[in-house]
């Protein structure tokens, strides 16, 4: 037993060691990323692509489901976006709400008889819409499938545009977001085939008719440490994965692909707990599979603002599901892991989300167990746990305070000085008891999705309109 | 501090967790206070930078006629760097009366000089901040530094010496990316050669001329899509030397061009094009066409109408739907066709456009002819229902696909 206690936490020791260091190297690599990008970025004027005939038409893909409060808006403000050659394709996906109601009558829309091949199976389609007023607007209204997957794969079958957006119905686009994405694609469109943006918590800012007015740091603890995990996941996270072509994720809420590759893999795989990781790990497969060089980009300044959980209920639910959808997607994919065919995939980034992500929160809740055992049963000297303890918070506190650092040195979103005291006086408090928390979240879902349960629970939001002045 | 380091070495093992600890600490407290310092300088920066700014737009007229002596702006780091920050703003939206002032006070000023001193020597992100400072004066001076830097080994100082060529905007920048590009591989993304190659032969896309002639491949596919975008009535009859060239790309270009023109040859040479084999070639004719003023350009669209391909008819639907005086009798051509394709797809964007109530409506109240307007009613109300049947029937195809989807999955 004591022998078992003593290789448990050894193990737990390394385990700890190895996931700060190779969040510490991700932010090495990441903060290098970002300053080249934003040199870059110096040189490069917006207008140009936007006047450009060159520029590629892209199709924005908008799932509804219920979207009533805020899809006019939504709709409005995306239609208002910076990009030459713009289709917005929403889907209400059989809302029961109001939703297609509104539409109807803010753009008194028509049906419109066109040509819709399914190559994708879909849910029944009961109608398309065309705007007499806004001719970039089509509306697919079809019968709920119970996932948002489908709805995508509808608008995938409706786009006519090379390169698709996938947007959600309650999120804000910058408006320049769209040009700043794209420069990933035009860097090399041979090559890259998906670019992820950054998402950022809209809770606490200003919104006017879908339209972000003023970006305020949100009042409760609990957002803004939600506003530090994006930080770090994407600035640090994302970033860096991407500067190796490793990028495992393209959030729903704000990615562009192109259209023929996405629908060669037959679309977002329906009833996928996760599809954004689900449809980036298959496209990995893909594209590792058939030998093609490929890059899978991430750009931090397109940006996406979006509404986050503001009780604990829906956070938890909102945790457990994203570990639901982790699972899910690493699962079924077991046998890209250490296969030489699927490159760094196969041995680098599936081996970490295995391990530094999914086992994660067992591993975790493992430890506090045998730690705490070996503490009372004088295996562990009391002062070498609490010194390692320290080590650990400290260092992932540091970590924090270096995503703050990237997002101080380059995008800046945040202005006021009150918020970035309040976000580094936030970092410090994140590693607990919030960590214990998600960890207690993830756990759930691990629980859930071995019993089968991929239900999709409904989250509280507050809604972009009543965010509205 | 030597108590402090002897009493961590008598730790052991522990001693190395209480040193990341205190390196972990010292981290946390560098980090915070790099972010406190750098807010300060910025603030303090920008302030200052504002209160110069000021300054110098107050007596701007005298700074760039000459009044105020150089000395004055020109030896301050900051000032300098406002000065040719707002004369850089400025010679982009200039008039062409107000250019030589401008540019007269940055050559005086060295500016210019100092700019092509830097993209010579200079390596890195100085190189290209220069380079692309340089494209923006637009002066014919800078070409020849710019080209040089297209031999650079760095692919970004390749992109930023293509960038500065594409924003000085003048023909002659456009011939060292023609010479490279046409020389062999040029490691430059294909979006940026081509939008620098539009800004430089907007004004004359016969530079791309010869070297369409003498280019064959990918690079011949580039020069024919930037041919594509800029070829316009000016190349005369070049234009039919293009319209039989074997490459689709600039044939779809001549097509593009013979939109904007009006000359004897218009509409033979686009009726040519809309018998094209390549499907977008036909599709640049119909839309040239649709901006054509001259009612032959109906018999010839009315035939795209029942083309082969959904988006060459739906152009060519698009184009003669806007026709609105003729509209009864292209609706009478598109029965004529007995081409149930063609008439769903005009009968579709006459609803798409809203035209279709006014067709139906003059049909109805007029006296002439009323046999063929009742039939042609007739014919509109079957095609209507039938166009309906159709979106139900592609509907319901997606539903049995579905459904069979999902029985196959379950």
């Amino acid at each position: 037993m004591l022998r078992f206690l003593q290789i448990s936490n050894d193990t737990l020791f390394v385990y700890y060691l190895f996931s700060n260091l190779i969040y510490f190297g991700l932010l090495i690599t990441a903060i290098f990323k970002n300053v080249i990008h934003r040199h870059r970025l110096a040189s490069q004027r917006l207008e140009l692509f936007k006047a450009s005939p060159f520029t590629p038409p892209i199709t924005l893909i908008v799932p509804a489901h219920n979207e009533e409060k805020s899809i006019v808006d939504s709709v409005q403000a995306l239609l208002r976006l910076d990009y030459p050659s713009l289709e917005v394709v929403v889907v209400n996906d059989g809302s029961r709400d109001l939703t297609l109601q509104k539409l109807q009558l803010a753009y008194q829309l028509r049906t419109a008889r066109l040509l819709y091949i399914a190559d994708i199976a879909t849910a029944p389609l009961r109608g398309m819409y065309r705007s007499p007023v806004e001719p970039r607007l089509l509306i697919l209204d079809k019968e709920a499938a119970g996932c948002k997957a489908d709805a995508i794969n509808a608008g995938l079958n409706a786009a006519t545009s090379p390169y698709v957006c996938v947007v959600d119905a309650d999120s804000i686009l910058e408006r320049e977001s769209l040009l700043r994405i794209m420069e990933g694609v035009f860097s090399d469109p041979s090559q890259v085939v998906a670019v992820g943006g950054i998402v950022r918590v809209l809770n606490g800012s200003s919104v006017v008719h879908g339209e972000l007015q003023e970006v305020r740091l949100p009042k409760r603890a609990m957002e803004v440490m939600q506003v530090i995990e994006y930080l770090r996941a994407f600035l640090v996270g994302r970033e860096a994965w991407a500067g190796f072509n490793m990028l495992p994720i393209i959030s729903g809420a704000f990615g562009v692909f192109q259209r023929d590759l996405v629908k060669q893999i037959g679309g977002f795989r329906t009833h996928a707990v996760g599809e954004d990781l689900d449809l980036v790990v298959r496209l990995h497969r893909r594209l590792q599979e058939t030998h093609r060089p490929y890059h899978i980009n991430f750009i931090a300044d397109p940006t996406c603002w979006t509404e986050v959980p503001t009780d604990l209920t829906s956070l938890a639910r909102q945790r457990a599901r994203w570990h639901k959808g982790l699972i899910d997607a690493l699962w079924p994919n077991r046998d890209m892991l250490f296969r030489a065919r699927f490159g760094r995939v196969g041995w680098a980034i599936l081996p970490y989300m295995w391990v530094f992500e999914f086992f994660a929160p067992v591993i975790e809740l493992v430890g506090y167990f045998t730690i705490g055992t070996a503490m009372m049963l004088g295996v562990l000297s009391r002062s070498f746990f609490l010194q390692f303890l320290l080590f650990g918070y400290a260092f992932a506190t540091l970590i924090s305070i270096g995503s703050v650092l990237l997002e101080e040195m380059t995008y800046r979103r945040y202005n006021r000085r009150r918020d970035v005291a309040r976000l580094l006086i936030y970092c410090l408090f994140e590693h607990f008891p919030y960590r214990q928390l998600t960890m207690i979240w993830r756990l759930q879902g691990i629980w859930q999705y071995l019993r089968g349960d991929l239900q999709w629970r409904e989250m509280k939001r507050v809604g972009l309109a009543s965010s509205a002045d | 501090m030597e108590f402090v380091s002897s009493a961590i070495g008598k730790l052991g093992p522990a001693g190395l967790v209480v040193k990341a600890i205190l390196g972990s600490l010292l981290g946390i407290f560098l980090l915070i206070g790099f972010i406190v310092l750098r807010r300060w300088y910025r603030s303090r920066y920008f302030r200052r930078r504002s209160e110069r700014t000021f300054a110098l737009r107050t007596q701007w007229d005298d700074i760039v006629s000459g009044k105020i002596p150089l000395r004055n702006w020109r030896l301050d780091p900051l000032d300098c760097e406002i000065v040719e920050s707002i004369l850089l703003d400025g010679i982009e939206t200039a008039t062409p009366e107000q250019l030589p002032g401008l540019l007269d006070c940055l050559r005086k000023s060295g500016l210019i000089d100092l700019r092509i001193c830097e993209a010579r020597m200079e390596r890195g992100w100085k190189q290209r901040t220069a380079l692309l400072a340089l494209g923006r004066t637009r002066a014919a001076e800078a070409i020849p530094a710019l080209a040089e830097a297209l031999e650079a080994s760095s692919p970004e100082t390749c992109i930023a010496a293509v960038r500065g060529l594409g924003r000085t905007a003048r023909k002659e920048a456009a011939v060292p990316i023609l010479d490279r590009i046409v020389a062999g591989h040029f490691d430059v993304p294909e979006h940026t050669l081509k939008n620098a190659l539009v800004n430089c032969c907007r004004d004359n896309p016969r530079v791309l001329l010869y070297y369409l002639e003498h280019s064959y491949g990918p690079v011949r596919e580039l020069l024919a899509r930037v041919m594509g975008e800029l070829a316009s009535a000016d190349l005369g009859e070049e234009l039919l030397v293009l319209a039989a060239d074997p490459l689709a790309e600039v044939r779809a270009s001549a097509a593009r061009a013979l939109g904007s023109t009006n000359t004897s040859y218009t509409l033979p040479a686009l009726h040519t094009l809309t018998n094209d084999a390549e499907w977008f070639v036909r599709l640049r004719a119909v839309v040239a066409l649709g901006h054509l003023e001259n009612l032959g350009k109906i018999r010839i669209l009315l035939r795209s109408l029942c083309d082969r391909n959904r988006h060459v008819r739906q152009r060519a639907a698009w184009a003669l739907a806007q026709m609105e005086p003729h509209l009864q009798q292209i609706l009478e051509g598109v029965v004529a066709s007995e081409d149930e394709y063609a008439l769903q797809t005009f009968i579709s964007e006459l609803e798409r456009s809203g035209a279709i109530e006014k067709v139906v409506s003059t049909l109805e109240v007029g006296s002439d002819h009323e046999s063929v307007q009742a039939a042609l009613l007739e014919v509109i109300a079957a095609a209507r229902k039938q166009v309906e049947l159709t979106a139900q029937t592609t509907g319901a195809a997606a539903a049995h696909k579905a459904a069979v989807a999902t029985a196959g999955a379950s």
